[in-house]
């Protein structure tokens, strides 16, 4: 018997594979060809009674895979005994975890420390003022800026975080109260950090000493 | 002017399978609607609205997918602007065929598993081709062969 072209779009054609515009030309081909249509009619016949008594006919090839499936599964876990697929599968969730945080860290350039005017470009904020030894409790703090529409948070330590604000400028001023808090002769340090409009992390200044001692 | 007597002869089997895939056997109107789309055609054809040197079929064709949107339509108040129903039911035992599905079904069950397990995979699960394929370990152009041959088998079996 000729083949014919569209021979091997009977099976999708009879279980609703077919595009709408395919199935329509499909479909008018088959009311022209005779060879076709015979086979599409003997195939449905098929699939019929194939999808009716589906179920029981094919009890013996279900039940042949799904032991055929059980015993691969029994044959993978007797690969390795429980206890050293505990411990496999935890050197696996410790090596991950190793990487994954290594990755940021190998990634990022080591951080930068200065303690003098020396500005420091690239990621680093630069400080202003004050930077060391000032004669009287700093009301401002300044800084450069990272960029445009940056949010920046300040820190203000003593042996632990003294105060901390959140400014889009690139100064602040000292409270009154926290102001008052400060001792003369005790050190400090301040540090900047820049985020972006989404929330990231941009820059980071180093910490920066300073303590002020009045001037007699 | 073609051989009308011939004509319905040869297209009502066509129509009927269409008809019924797209509305169901169980929808009693089925052979009225079947009818009513062979009548139409002669009328056309003994009116000249058919011109004999088109494709018969595709005119018959142009007939019966109007006639059973009309149809579901007509059933389903459906908005005149709504889009073209195009409905589908899968294969489905008709009744006049019941006595052939049981011999069917009997030579399915007693079929060699090589080619039992294909029918199993590509009808019944519907796995695609490839799908299929990989399962059996085979390429996929192998797949459609052993369809092709089970189904042959089948009527091999059939016939004794």
């Amino acid at each position: 018997m000729r083949e014919c072209n569209y021979q091997h779009l009977i099976d999708d054609y009879l279980l609703n594979k077919l595009s709408k515009a395919k199935k329509k030309e499909f479909e008018e081909h088959y009311f022209s060809c005779s060879e076709c249509f015979e086979k599409v009619s003997e195939r449905d016949d098929l699939i019929a009674v194939i999808k009716d008594r589906g179920e029981i006919l094919f009890q013996d090839i279900a039940a042949e895979k799904k032991t055929r499936r059980d015993s691969w599964i029994e044959k993978a876990s007797d690969f390795l005994t429980p206890k050293q697929w505990v411990t496999a599968t935890v050197s696996v969730a410790i090596a991950l975890v190793v990487v994954l945080t290594l990755i940021p860290v190998l990634k990022s350039p080591a951080p930068q420390f200065f303690i003098n005017d020396d500005v420091v470009r690239g990621e680093s904020i630069t400080l202003i003022s004050p930077v060391i030894d000032i004669e009287s409790v700093p009301s401002e703090f300044s800084w450069k800026s990272s960029g445009e529409d940056m949010e920046y948070r300040i820190y203000i330590y003593n042996h632990e975080l003294l105060w901390s604000a959140t400014t889009l400028e690139t100064s602040i001023t000292l409270p009154e109260d926290v102001r008052e808090r400060m001792v003369a002769g005790e050190t400090y340090s301040w540090q900047v950090k820049a985020f972006s409009q989404e929330g990231a992390l941009a820059a980071v200044s180093s910490r920066v000493q300073f303590r002020f001692t009045p001037s007699q | 002017m073609p051989d009308l007597d011939e004509m319905v002869a040869k297209y009502r089997p066509i129509v009927s399978f269409k008809v019924r895939k797209s509305l169901g056997s169980h929808t009693p109107e089925w052979e009225d609607i079947v009818n009513e789309i062979l009548m139409n055609a002669i009328e056309k054809i003994k009116k000249g609205d058919f011109r004999g040197d088109s494709n018969i079929g595709t005119f018959i064709y142009t007939i019966t997918s109007r006639r059973i949107v009309d149809y579901i339509r007509g059933k389903s108040k459906v908005l005149k602007h709504a889009p073209e129903p195009d409905p589908f039911l899968p294969p489905e035992i008709h009744v006049e065929n019941k006595q052939n599905a049981e011999v069917l079904a009997k030579a399915i069950e007693k079929l060699n598993p090589k080619y039992k397990e294909v029918l199993y995979l590509y009808y019944y699960k519907e796995l695609s081709r490839e799908e299929v394929a990989q399962e059996l370990g085979i390429p996929p152009r192998r797949v459609s062969e052993r369809v092709n041959y089970a189904q042959k088998l089948l009527k091999k079996t059939m016939k004794k």
